[in-house]
């Protein structure tokens, strides 16, 4: 048992990634089809990407796709950060976990019930759908990811450095400025990634919240997809797919980083989980 | 006397139902090195943290150069801290970190440039400006530590056990080191620890804390020679205790005999705990003993056998001697009046040092009574 | 003393709690009592459990969500075994990783295109004699493509619970007499109970509300308590009785995440 894995187990490893990226790769090698179905390759062409390129809805969608991406990204890291270092410095047990308890409330439930509770609570207080509650929403499902990657760094940090700098004559404010926030830095980094990505794959939620006059690129592959093929979608997903490749990169040697920081052989890859 | 530069009146502290520091009562001079020495959870951190800022007292008045200080927070007052585990900052390096205080108070560069050098090289560490704190010993992170708190002139220096995560060899070098830079900056250094030979190595003066109180205070002889009670005479170094009983003054009983001895001002017949230290007691021939023992056991210790032996009450003795003895062999117990140390139940720390003052004169040098 | 600063900086991240968290779920619970004028009911209630299509659907969409999540498992359990063992460990989970970034939909498309009648895998079946057949807009297509987004989901857990397991304990049961079998019986899979839970609640949860996919997979044949759900809000507008759905699909995952309770933490055993 302990000795090398056996051929057979090679073989098994080898037929689940098979089966796990065939269905990329094949929408990848049909972007290049000359033809317009996904069946039979009719031979080499760039032509469905520059019908992508062409198309001004779809680069108009994907333009608002990334804007609502960066902002909601940035005002939940920035929200999401100071939420931690408040439960951070919550002593009181009962009331951490509480505040943990909830916290951990939108990243448990399924899609379709934020989607569909964040519907009414707009309806309810008479704001329309569109740009806005979009980005409010997405704000509001990405906070969590940024808690939950702060507060692990805030947590392993040696309280004595809060005292030491204090000793040293620093300010409340220089205490969180110069010392918490750069030790925290690595895992504000890597909430702000995972934020992006919560917020670039988000489709249920995003479904519910968006009207009739804004799109992302999730709802409009949708109702493309439930049209029928479209190989442009097949070019849009070959360069979503570098996209991903490029964020998994980056946020890994940002985490890397931070595990060699903080001298722990945990973490790497284990954090970088998007769930739909 | 001057004015104290650090002063405790009934200063207590407790959380919610536990009491950490009972009514505890300090007064600190400048320019010396203090030892708080006591068991983990007897109140000494706590004491350290009072001083710094990091904790409020719950009662009481801490005073600072005659002004109280209990209000003021931590960045304002004037003393600054060794950490226990240095809390140097990470993202930081050497530079940076003995620069901190500095920087927040936002002096020029090349001042602080210089007073960084000048740190360093009191702390032996020239030239390691540009070393990232985790490409540091354990020994050299302790030394940064030391130098940004000493960065910020502080005018008093709080040490944390720094010493206590240092191997054997190297705390003992540091020891030597801190005391070499407290007697040349001439600033007060209170120093806490468990330790009771590193106390009694570097202290001009140590305060032996239990349970929340300080239960005696004094020089490291007078604590080593005179203990007040079980307590101090068991943590600090190695004694033999047996009950006693005082006859009268300059004699008592024990172990089924009566001794010469060197006390009083006790009453007649009184219920005492009587103290031997191990190095004081010699194996002589079995005529020529004050006590019969039989060896029971012995182990080798480098540089002197640790003899266990016991009398015919059944008392047990520990002897440090020199030659190794005969286990299951019957030898004499010798040692001369001024051995014997003389502990009353339950003697608070002002009678005590009454008591000697009034009977001891002649051996005692002044100190010892004069704090109270 | 810096308590109160520190609490104004937090302000955002309450109003968060209190707008984002607690008021959508309490609205959907008082949305779930109303009916389509608003008024206080108990209507959707007393609908949704005399209505035998209401319950089939519901007990569909558990058996769906039962299903793929054994098939996950049976394929997840090995693979994060094999993974544990081998050395660039990280490496391997990185590779399972990448695909849970490609957006669900992208994925969900592909499959469009390999299950269609003229797709790829009809090909495939005529060229050895079994086909072609209709495999889209069926219960198996909604299940693999299902199984299919959700494997890295249960592989996650489950490798992260090996990874910790002590090695010297595997050794500690050879050496006392274990066969191989009787070790991963005995010692590995009992000890890696924890990640197989997680994993279970991260893939049976989703799967009940993955409308996405029955709409685009499953055609009109397939309905979980997801789609009803979107049904309701965006086709029929009925928001009361989708809001009740709502909460049945709530107190599902609240019955899942208690049955897959990692029970050993609560007696205050903290790992790594």
């Amino acid at each position: 048992m302990d000795n090398k894995p056996k051929k057979w187990s090679y073989i098994y490893l080898v037929f689940v990634f098979i089966l796990m990226y065939a269905p990329i790769f094949y929408l990848i090698f049909y972007s290049f089809n000359k033809g317009d179905y996904m069946n039979g390759f009719d031979g080499f062409s760039l032509r469905h990407y520059q019908d992508m390129f062409a198309d001004t809805r779809l680069m108009e969608i994907l333009v608002n796709t990334f804007i609502v991406a960066l902002l909601s990204s940035v005002l939940a890291t920035l929200i999401g950060t100071f939420g931690a270092l408040g439960i951070y410095n919550t002593k009181h047990r009962t009331t951490k976990n509480l505040l943990l308890s909830l916290n951990n409330v939108l990243m448990v439930s399924p899609d379709v019930i934020v989607g569909a509770s964040f519907l009414i609570f707009f309806t309810m207080i008479g704001m329309s759908l569109g740009f806005g509650s979009v980005v409010l929403s997405h704000i509001a499902f990405s906070i969590p990811i940024v808690v939950l990657m702060v507060l692990p760094r805030l947590n392993e940090m040696n309280p004595a450095l809060i005292d030491a700098a204090r000793d040293l004559g620093a300010s409340n404010y220089q205490v969180l400025s110069r010392v918490v926030l750069p030790y925290a830095w690595p895992g504000i980094l890597a909430g702000f990634f995972m934020a992006i990505t919560y917020s670039l794959d988000d489709f249920a939620v995003t479904f519910f919240v968006t009207g009739n006059g804004f799109s992302t690129l999730s709802v409009e592959i949708y109702s493309r997809a439930r049209q029928g093929i479209d190989l442009s979608i097949n070019a849009l997903s070959a360069l979503m797919f570098l996209l991903s490749l490029l964020l998994v990169i980056v946020y890994y040697f940002i985490s890397n980083y931070s595990v060699k920081s903080s001298k722990k052989k945990r973490g790497g890859a284990a954090g970088m989980v998007v769930h739909q | 006397m001057a004015q104290p530069i650090i002063e405790f009146k009934h200063v207590a502290k407790q959380y919610d139902d536990t009491v950490v520091l009972k009514s505890v009562d300090l007064e600190i001079e400048a320019g010396k090195f203090y030892t708080l020495l006591g068991p983990s959870g007897s109140g000494k951190t706590t004491i350290l943290r009072l001083i710094a800022g990091f904790l409020e007292a719950s009662s009481g008045d801490i005073l600072f150069e005659g002004e109280r200080i209990n209000d003021v927070p931590a960045e304002k007052r004037r003393v600054n801290t060794v950490f226990q585990n240095y809390a140097l900052f990470p993202n930081m390096n050497v530079f940076e970190n003995v620069a901190f205080g500095m920087s927040i108070k936002g002096k020029p560069k090349n001042e602080i440039k210089a007073k960084v050098a000048e740190m360093l090289e009191l702390v032996k560490l020239g030239g390691y400006e540009d070393r990232e704190i985790s490409e540091l010993s354990g020994g050299q992170q302790q030394r940064v530590a030391i130098a940004r708190a000493l960065a910020n002139d502080p005018e008093v220096l709080l040490l944390d056990e720094p010493l206590s995560a240092l191997d054997y060899k190297l705390r003992k070098d540091m020891q030597y080191e801190l005391r070499e830079i407290q007697k040349r900056l001439g600033i007060t250094f209170i120093f806490v620890t468990h330790d009771q030979e590193e106390a009694l190595a570097m202290s001009d003066w140590i305060f032996v804390t239990n349970e929340g109180e300080i239960v005696q205070n004094g020089t490291p002889v007078d604590i080593y020679d005179e203990p007040i009670n079980h307590f101090v005479a068991d943590f600090i170094g190695e004694s033999n205790i047996v009950p006693g009983v005082m006859r009268e003054d300059y004699l008592v009983s024990f172990a089924g005999k009566e001794f010469e001895n060197v006390d009083g001002g006790m009453r007649p017949n009184e219920q005492v705990e009587v103290v031997l230290r191990p190095e004081d007691l010699d194996l002589v021939a079995e005529e020529d003993g004050k006590l019969v023992v039989t060896i029971d056991d012995q182990s080798f210790r480098g540089d002197y056998y640790e003899i266990t032996a016991h009398d015919d009450d059944q008392n047990e003795w520990q002897v440090q001697a020199t030659n190794p003895a005969v286990i299951g062999e019957r030898r004499g117990l010798y040692f001369d009046p001024e051995d014997i140390h003389i502990m009353r139940l339950n003697e608070s720390e002002e009678d005590f040092d009454a008591r000697l003052e009034q009977y001891d004169d002649s051996e005692e040098d002044e100190e010892g009574a004069d704090e109270q | 003393m810096s308590n109160k600063r520190t609490f104004s900086y937090t302000v955002p991240y309450i109003l968060w709690l209190v707008l984002f968290v607690v008021a959508p779920v309490v609205l959907l619970i008082v949305q779930s009592f109303g009916n389509i004028y608003g008024h206080f009911t108990l209507d959707n209630y007393a609908t949704y459990f005399s209505s035998g299509t209401y319950l089939r659907m519901t007990f569909n969409s558990v058996f769906f969500a039962f299903i793929v999540t054994v098939i996950t498992l049976l394929i997840s359990y090995p693979m994060a075994y094999i993974m544990s063992r081998l050395k660039n460990a990280q490496f391997w989970l990185l590779l399972v990783i990448l695909p849970t970034w490609v957006n669900l939909l992208l994925k969900a498309y592909a499959f469009i295109g390999l299950f269609s009648k003229t797709g790829t895998v009809n090909n495939f079946l005529s060229f050895i004699g079994i086909g072609p057949h209709q495999i889209m807009f069926t219960d198996t297509s909604f299940m693999i493509v299902a199984a299919y987004i959700e494997i890295p989901f249960m592989i996650m857990p489950i490798f992260n619970s090996l990874v910790e397991l002590d090695r010297s304990l595997i050794n500690a049961a050879r050496d006392l007499g274990a066969t191989p079998w009787q070790t991963l019986t005995k010692v590995i899979i009992p000890m890696s109970m924890s990640g197989v839970k997680a994993g279970i609640q991260a893939v049976f949860i989703p799967t009940l509300s993955l409308f996405m996919i029955t709409r685009l997979i499953g055609g009109n044949r397939v309905i979980t308590l997801g789609t009803a759900i979107e049904e309701h809000f965006l086709v029929t507008q009925n928001w009361g009785m989708g809001s009740t759905i709502g909460v049945i699909l709530i107190i599902a995952m609240a019955a899942t995440m208690f049955f897959t309770r990692d029970r050993k933490k609560k007696g205050g055993r903290r790992r790594g």
